[in-house]
């Protein structure tokens, strides 16, 4: 009971201090976070205008990029913040409360938070420009978007661990990530890929995360192929994988 | 109370592996000030790191009871482009202790005045031993790890941190590493002295000084 008390204080301390250091003392250091997802949406609809072409039935182009990136965002996010989450921040497991896993845990808990407001704000902002104020399900949304943020934490703590054996790690993570860019229908619904692709998408965890938020979001859209419990278990074996090798690592971790 | 079982610690180096540890056993009771003398080089910080849980032992286990402060010398630990302020800020909530009391407290006691809401890498080595000090004496630690105190500040610091210690003899304890046995004889009642990777163990400081010398 008074490890977890302590594990807590840990925690809040480590995100107090992160959201200092990556948002700044300015109180517009936060709105950083909505420029990438914004700017994402704005290039997409000005693509889809300059094709003339318009966005999937029943879904306008904001809430449709919207559910698609930020989602996508978020995992990469969670991600890269956790791969480097022990490196950037080594100097502080010289207090010994602070152990490697509460680095990755407060990161996460930061990059999901914000991408929730992320999320909120935009399609808050829509809602109110619009007035189209139906969306189906907040608990799918919410569901994507922890998934989505799951996924990354997954990875991410994969990569660190490894990267303690083996530098390369590191550098391969970006690299590998990207391709998820494509393969997640963050700017297509997958209902819309033709059957063979499609199969194929469905073994990307993070489709399934994706598809779920923008399900939830749109009442006209059913995503009929995916599946909460696949990215649910991706998760779960990913996770197992980075306490895993952050176990073995753990010794390695010398303080210079 | 920390107690250490048959502890060992190996650095690899280029011309093999360096054992800087080698099967310590040791207790060090609470409430009694403990002093390790040894060399430059013969252990004595990587045996402190261990003893408050920074670093792990290769081999053999650690036992604490009570409070234990983090290592407590040149401060490490704080990072450069964070304030002072907002630095202790952070150590104060990971110990959860009151953040406003420990902000008084530090910045009093560290003498900093306004360098306290500067970043610390525009510090010198002495002004942030001296916040780090001030930071452990904000947190009520029943065993205070110290590394070379005759790093912390100026003499007159030096006297404030040995009037703090005294002061609070009866709730908690220090452990002291030092190669400087004026020190360890100001500050312990007992004494140990680490040497090729043996930590040899006294009753009294006289006796480890009579080795420690020879």
């Amino acid at each position: 009971m008074h490890g977890l008390v302590v594990q807590l204080q840990v925690i809040h301390a480590l995100i107090m201090r992160e959201i200092k250091t990556r948002f700044g003392t300015h109180r517009l250091g936060y709105v950083w976070a909505l420029v990438e997802p914004s700017l994402w949406i704005l290039t997409f609809a000005g693509l889809y205008w300059l094709m003339g072409r318009l966005s999937p039935p029943g879904m306008d182009v904001v809430p449709f990029i919207a559910t698609g990136i930020v989602p996508f965002l978020l995992f990469r996010g969670t991600s890269s913040r956790n791969v480097s989450a022990i490196a950037s921040n080594k100097g502080l497991l010289f207090y010994p409360r602070i152990r490697p896993l509460d680095l990755a845990i407060a990161r996460t808990i930061l990059e999901f938070a914000t991408c929730v407001m992320v999320f909120v704000v935009l399609l808050g902002a829509y809602v109110l420009l619009t007035g189209h104020s139906k969306f189906e399900s907040s608990l799918k949304i919410l569901l994507g978007l922890g998934l989505a943020a799951g996924l990354g934490a997954g990875v991410g703590m994969s990569f660190a661990g490894l990267s303690v054996f083996a530098q390369v790690f590191e550098r391969l993570h970006n690299p590998l990530i990207r391709p998820l860019f494509w393969t997640s229908a963050v700017f297509y619904p997958l209902n819309a890929v033709p059957s063979s692709a499609r199969d194929l998408l469905l073994y990307n965890p993070l489709v399934h995360a994706v598809e779920l938020v923008r399900d939830g979001w749109f009442t006209g859209y059913h995503s009929r192929y995916i599946n909460a419990w696949y990215p649910g278990l991706w998760t779960l074996g990913l996770l197992f994988l980075g306490l895993t090798v952050e176990r073995a690592a753990r010794r390695r971790l010398q303080l210079s | 109370m920390i107690e250490l079982k048959n502890v060992t610690k190996v650095y690899p180096t280029r011309h093999g592996a360096n054992v800087v540890l080698r099967d310590i056993s040791a207790t060090f009771p609470a409430m009694i000030n403990y002093g390790i003398l040894g060399r430059n080089g013969a252990g004595k910080s990587t045996l402190l790191r261990i003893l408050a849980g920074t670093e792990h032992p290769d081999d053999g286990s650690v036992t604490r009871r009570g409070r234990i402060s983090w290592p407590i010398g040149f401060g490490g630990g704080f990072s450069g482009a964070l304030t002072g302020e907002e630095n202790s800020k952070f150590v104060a909530r990971v110990y959860g202790v009151d953040v406003d009391q420990a902000l008084g407290f530090a910045l009093e006691f560290s003498e900093l005045g306004d360098y306290f809401s500067m970043p610390v890498r525009t510090y010198s080595s002495g002004m942030r031993a001296r916040l780090a000090f001030a930071l452990s004496m904000a947190v009520d630690f029943d065993v205070y790890l110290v590394d070379e105190v005759t790093a912390v500040g100026d003499s007159q610091f030096q006297a404030k941190c040995k009037r703090a210690f005294d002061e609070r003899r009866n709730r908690s304890s220090v452990l002291i590493v030092s190669h400087n046995m004026g020190t360890i004889k100001s500050y312990c009642q007992r004494a140990a002295v680490l040497r090729n990777g043996k930590l040899l163990q006294f009753d009294s400081v006289a006796e480890a000084a009579k080795v420690y010398k020879a």
